[in-house]
């Protein structure tokens, strides 16, 4: 980012150089990074292995499915290295004698506290990495950067006072990191335990045959469900008769909520992420050019971007997801890539608007001017002299849109649009126990609700610090965007 | 309380309006007589950290028709000055125990808010600095003129409309009859400040207190306004506190000159005598960093450094850091305004140099004596900063 | 006058937003991967059948003779006919029949916030930082991040408890009214009819609201914060004019201008949300037409909707405009309050 601030002219020394003049607090940064990149290496190359490559590569012409086919595999290799936070390091399956002694979990621990162990193991690292994150803030800042201080060092520094915005900071950390961790996160796994139930068993202590006992993961779950009758409710932080440990209870289906749970923020995360980037993008380069240009080109992105707001955002990606139902598109990553795309292409103008006035204020600056009259390029001027300013808005816009994003996909899953089964959705969640609310499987839909609720409160209050480190001075005057990309066209 | 220590310091290039209610002011020798007498007053804010002392025991007086220009740099507290005076600071400032602002004989610190929107307006009307941010912008000029017609005149309807066309001739607005009807945002700068003291003598007041009406125009603007609350204080007998940074612009509408710095009032004479005659070493200062046409190419002179932000009450002279005459006594007593010299009512110094004609070591002791002499009422008021 | 005159130019730019929206939407529903003849056939019928359709939706054409004569019927108001979700009726008979209750709905879901959260916020602005202000900013912000279905079934179950959990009969209160059913909006002008139609409604319409009540809370109360320490309130205050009069002219109107367009855009929000809301609460309004008839594959239907809903949309932004021009006097005047 602070490349973005100081761009490096000519004659300066590059950031490489600089480094090479001094290289110790940076062989210091390194030699805590790399272990810490090092003992997760395997899940970041199964991480980038999950991805649909499958749908790319069939995608593909046929004499580049060899070659895919090849990186595949190298990729799977590299996706089963040993890891720290694999689930076998802290194992949370296993059955319980009727002793009360636990077999088959990491040290006989009970179920529950081997995998909240693991969550607080996962947790941590990825705090690691966080400080990480600082440090090598505090590090360039300090030993590498040309200039002393930098516009964003105040930004940083009030964004430290502010508590608002450090909660909502804390909350989307948890959020991402239950995001990225996922599959170790979960008592148990998304293919053994709800897509593909009966191709896993699990061993139980069967009381009745006094032995143990392998059973379907499917049978399992059928004798687990949640139906808010009598016996049928396994609730949160509880067992089921299989010895498996379900930290938010079970769906109806009788799989586990917490893996659900788990494995949907991530969907959500990357429906977000995927649709800001792609809105992001037109909205800053629309802005810079309508900035800069003035006249004609704004009018007619004015126009443009008010005839996509007239279509009902919620509406037009209905429609639109079902016209593309059919297509190979729809079937990438469960359907989760059209949602990124028409949440990006109709959620940009907004995005727009809101960096629409900084763009324009930037552009009236006498830099610019001055940029213009020694006959600089377009490009250059506004890459290097109106970006860096109209980024930090984004940023707020960004963190405010994508609570907006999640609201709204969790909507389209609620009707069954969307993301399709048995990818994990919070908005199916909630659908799947709107029958149970009122009885004691409560938990089905109030825990995926309020997950909601905290995160876009987190990603909402992550906008506000934002805010107000760039611009303390800012007001009401932007209510208007903040509120319309915090609500997810209406979900 | 030597600061209060003022006589009928008259101009004399002042119309002959002023000249008869001088012998009005002769008559009443007792300062108490004065139409605005402020005493010892104290404003301080509150923040997380510290207690600002943004206004630190300042007295002055206004006669009727009479022009007080109350000038010093940004952050010296003459604003706050103005605000105490109109019961406009709010939390989290406040003033202290101990200040006081009398208005034709009326204590004004004992109101409460309701009490003092008797005064406002048509006792003491204020001029705020930036025209367009002062006129609310949804409104017609015409409907805010109205507004003050109607609670400090009784008028209403056709009436209201017709004097406050009438108000807007007097300020000079050509075509007052169109404009009375537009918005803000449709006057230029120096009309829109005609507008807003056409709005302030809509009330009819006695005191005029403007706050840099003039900081925010072009130079030639300036100069139309200045002379127009001239016209208006003789036309209408007003007292006016005017309040300004700029050197120049005092020595053009002001009959007597007090010299804030921060917080206090350094220095206060007659506009002439002040001029001719500078004797704090930070009036002299500021009267050197004039720029003046007649100077040439001669340098500028500044003074080093920046007004401090009091946050407790002095114990030193608050000059002193940037004062090219301190001494050592400057760092240890806090000195209060004296006479400049036997005999000089009318022009006092918070200078440890004066009196002039005294020995230095007697004045010193003078300063020091009177300060201890305040003690209690500035025990009273250290309560403050321990918040 | 040049605001009006800046109000007729943003009223002349909506031709051609309706234009491009309007073609959006053919774009999607002609050149888009899927056959409308074929989706409404569903596959059952024969290449007879096939035929006969997408000649009378006009699909043997070529393409921009089918745009142009689209865009025609759209303009001149004729909206087809439905061909899946009840065939061979008149989409304006279908508008008419469901119209009614989503207008029922999105008023009160407009109302309700305006009548609660806007007092509510303004209050907390005049009396900012007591235990009010913050249970109101917290309130607002904690309301907003919710999703309008979660709350939606939230009440659903709470209501239809509401013997069991508070020991009061929400369906038998007052009026009989039942809770997931579509209110009877027949003679609203008969008190009991009005009341019935009313409390059908309430639940709905404070889920769909509660995303703007949050906001018009927070907002109205940074504007009042904001607008107090003006300097026009000083000056205000300067003249002598009392307090009460200095908030109800100086401040709320002031105040207003920023939340023109909140209230307004959450108005065109709703018709989003209302998908959501209808389909908890089964009120068969026009959001729960257009999802049976996009799941339906009724694309002609679809494509009427659409283009009523951009019609909706630029009705709004006019009613926003001509606010701004009767509140704001600075409207079109140096750009702002563009």
């Amino acid at each position: 980012m602070s490349a973005v601030d100081y761009p490096v002219d000519e004659d300066e020394q590059t950031l490489l150089e600089r480094i090479q003049d001094e290289p110790g607090p940076a062989l210091k940064l390194l030699a805590v990074v790399v272990p810490l990149f090092a003992v997760e290496f395997g899940a970041v190359a199964s991480l980038v292995m999950s991805l649909p490559w499958s749908a790319v590569g069939s995608a593909l012409p046929g004499f580049l499915q060899g070659l895919a086919g090849a990186l595949a595999g190298v990729g799977d290799a590299l996706a089963n290295l040993p890891t720290l936070l694999s689930r076998s390091v802290i194992d949370n399956s296993g059955y319980q004698l009727p002793s009360g002694e636990w077999v088959g979990t990491t040290l006989g621990l009970s179920p529950a506290v081997a995998w909240l162990l693991r969550v607080l193991l996962v947790y941590a690292y990825g705090f690691a990495w966080m400080a990480v994150g600082w440090w090598v803030y505090l590090v360039y800042r300090d030993n590498y950067r040309y200039a002393d201080w930098a516009p964003v060092d105040d930004m940083v520094n009030r964004f430290r006072n502010h508590s608002w915005g450090l909660l909502g900071l804390a909350i989307i950390f948890a959020f991402v990191v239950l995001a990225l961790f996922a599959p170790a996160l979960g008592p148990t796994t998304v293919e053994a335990n709800i897509s593909d139930p009966y191709l896993h068993t699990v061993e139980y202590f069967d009381e009745e045959a006094g032995s143990v006992q392998e059973i379907y993961v499917g049978d399992a779950n059928r004798d687990s469900q949640s139906r808010g009758q009598g016996g049928d409710n396994v609730g949160p932080l509880s067992y089921d008769q299989f010895g498996r440990f379900h930290p938010f209870g079970t769906l109806p289906s009788g799989k586990d909520l917490f893996t659900f749970m788990a494995a949907g923020a991530r969907v959500s995360l990357f429906i977000g992420v995927l649709s800001l980037l792609i809105a992001g993008g037109i909205a800053v380069t629309f802005a810079l050019a309508t900035a800069y240009y003035k006249g004609l080109v704004d009018l007619g992105v004015v126009i443009a971007s008010d005839s996509i707001q007239s279509l009902p955002q919620l509406l037009f990606i209905m429609l639109a997801s079902f016209v593309l139902s059919g297509t190979w598109l729809a079937n990438l990553y469960s359907g989760g890539v059209v949602l990124a795309l028409l949440f990006g292409f109709t959620g940009w103008p907004g995005l727009w608007r809101a960096v629409r006035g900084p763009a324009l204020q930037v552009s009236e600056r006498e830099w610019i001017d001055a940029a213009k009259s020694f006959g600089q390029r377009p490009s250059v001027t506004m890459r290097k002299h109106m970006l860096p300013y109209v980024v930090g808005y984004l940023l707020i816009y960004a963190s405010l849109t994508l609570g907006g994003v999640i609201i709204g996909v969790a909507g389209l899953s609620f009707l069954g649009l969307g993301i399709n089964a048995p990818t994990p959705e919070w908005g199916r969640a909630v659908s799947a126990g709107q029958p149970y609310v009122p009885t004691q499987s409560w938990h089905i839909s109030l825990i995926p609700g309020i997950m909601v609720v905290i995160v876009v409160t987190g990603f909402n209050a992550l906008g506000d610090g934002i805010r107000d480190a760039i611009d303390p001075q800012s007001d009401v005057g932007t209510g208007q965007q903040d509120e319309s990309a915090a609500a997810g066209g209406g979900a | 309380m030597a600061a209060d220590a003022n006589a009928t310091g008259v101009d004399e290039r002042r119309s002959s309006a002023r000249q008869t209610q001088s012998d009005d002011v002769d008559a009443a020798e007792s300062a108490d007589d004065r139409l605005l007498e402020v005493e010892n007053l104290r404003t301080v804010f509150h923040t997380e950290r510290e207690t600002i002392r943004a206004v630190d025991g300042v007295s002055f007086g206004i006669e009727e028709g009479e022009t007080l220009g109350l000038v010093g740099e940004s952050g010296s507290g003459k604003s706050v000055t103005a605000r105490s005076i109109m019961g406009l600071v709010d939390d989290p400032g406040e003033l202290l125990p101990g200040s006081s602002v009398r208005f034709d004989g009326r204590e004004l610190t004992d109101l409460t808010e309701k009490g003092y929107e008797s005064v406002r307006g048509s006792g003491i009307a204020m001029v705020f600095q930036d025209p367009l941010s002062t006129l609310n912008p949804v409104y017609t000029v015409g409907n805010q003129i109205e507004e003050a017609l109607s609670l400090h005149r009784g008028l209403s309807g056709i009436d209201a409309t017709e004097k406050a066309i009438e108000l807007l001739e007097d300020v000079g607005i050509p075509d007052a009859a169109r404009r009375v009807s537009e918005y803000p945002h449709e006057f230029s700068g120096g009309m829109r400040q005609r507008a807003v003291i056409a709005m302030a003598l809509a009330c009819d007041p006695d005191v005029l207190v403007c706050d840099e009406p003039t900081t925010a125009l072009d130079v030639t603007i300036q100069a139309q306004i200045l002379e127009l609350l001239s016209d208006l204080q003789a036309e209408h007998g007003l007292s006016i506190l005017f309040i300004t940074h700029d050197m120049g612009v005092i020595a053009e509408v002001a009959d007597r000159v007090a010299v804030m710095y921060a917080g206090e009032i350094v220095e206060q004479a007659p506009v002439v005598e002040l001029y001719e005659n500078p004797r704090h070493p930070y009036t002299r200062g500021l009267l050197r960093s004039i720029p003046s046409t007649q100077q040439g190419a001669e340098r500028l002179e500044t003074i080093a450094g920046e007004v401090p932000t009091p946050n407790k009450a002095a114990t030193d002279c608050r000059f002193a850091p940037r004062c090219p005459e301190a001494f050592d006594a400057c760092e240890e007593v806090h000195p209060v305004p004296v006479p400049v010299e036997e005999g000089a009512e009318d022009h006092t110094a918070a200078c440890l140099l004066y009196p002039e004609d005294e020995p230095r070591k007697a004045a010193v002791d003078r300063h020091a004596a009177a300060g201890d002499e305040d003690s209690p009422e500035s025990a009273g008021s250290t309560g403050g900063d321990s918040r | 006058m040049s605001r009006w005159s800046y109000f007729a130019r943003r009223v002349l730019l909506m031709i051609p937003i309706v234009f491009f929206g309007t073609t959006i939407t053919f774009l999607v529903l002609r050149m888009g991967p899927m056959d409308p003849a074929a989706a409404v056939i569903a596959g059952a019928g024969d290449t007879e059948a096939y035929e006969s359709v997408r000649q009378s939706l006009g699909l043997d054409q070529p393409l921009w003779l089918q745009y142009v004569e689209y865009l025609r019927d759209l303009f001149t108001l004729q909206l087809g006919y439905s061909w899946v979700v009840n065939r061979g009726r008149p989409v304006w008979e279908l508008i008419g029949v469901y119209a009614p209750r989503t207008i029922w709905l999105g008023f009160w879901a407009v109302m309700l916030p305006l009548f609660i959260g806007l007092p509510l916020g303004f209050y907390a602005g005049l009396n900012p930082n007591t235990l009010s202000d913050y249970l109101a900013s917290f309130g607002g912000i904690v309301w907003r991040a919710m999703p309008n279905f979660w709350l939606a079934v939230i009440l659903v179950s709470v209501l239809t408890q509401s013997d069991q959990l508070f020991g009061f009969d929400w369906e038998s209160w007052l009026v009989q009214t039942q809770i997931v059913t579509p209110p009877e909006l027949q003679r609203l002008w008969v008190p009991s009819n009005f009341l019935a139609a009313f409390k059908a409604i309430l639940p709905a319409a404070l889920v769909l609201g509660s995303a703007s009540m949050g906001n018009e809370m927070r907002i109205g109360r940074t504007a009042v914060l904001e607008t107090v320490n003006e300097n026009y309130v000083e000056t205000a205050r300067a003249k002598g004019v009392p307090r009460r009069t200095i908030i109800s002219k100086h401040v709320f109107r002031n105040a207003l201008i920023p939340l023109v367009p909140i209230i307004t855009g959450e108005a065109f929000l709703l018709l989003g949300g209302s998908v959501l809301v209808e389909t908890v609460f089964s009120i068969n309004g026009l959001g729960y037409l257009f999802y049976s008839a996009t799941i339906n594959a009724d694309l002609p239907l679809v494509g009427s909707l659409m283009f009523f809903f951009i019609l909706l949309s630029v009705g709004i932004n006019i009613l926003q405009d001509l606010l701004y021009t009767l509140i704001d006097p600075r409207v079109g005047y140096g750009g702002e309050g563009a």
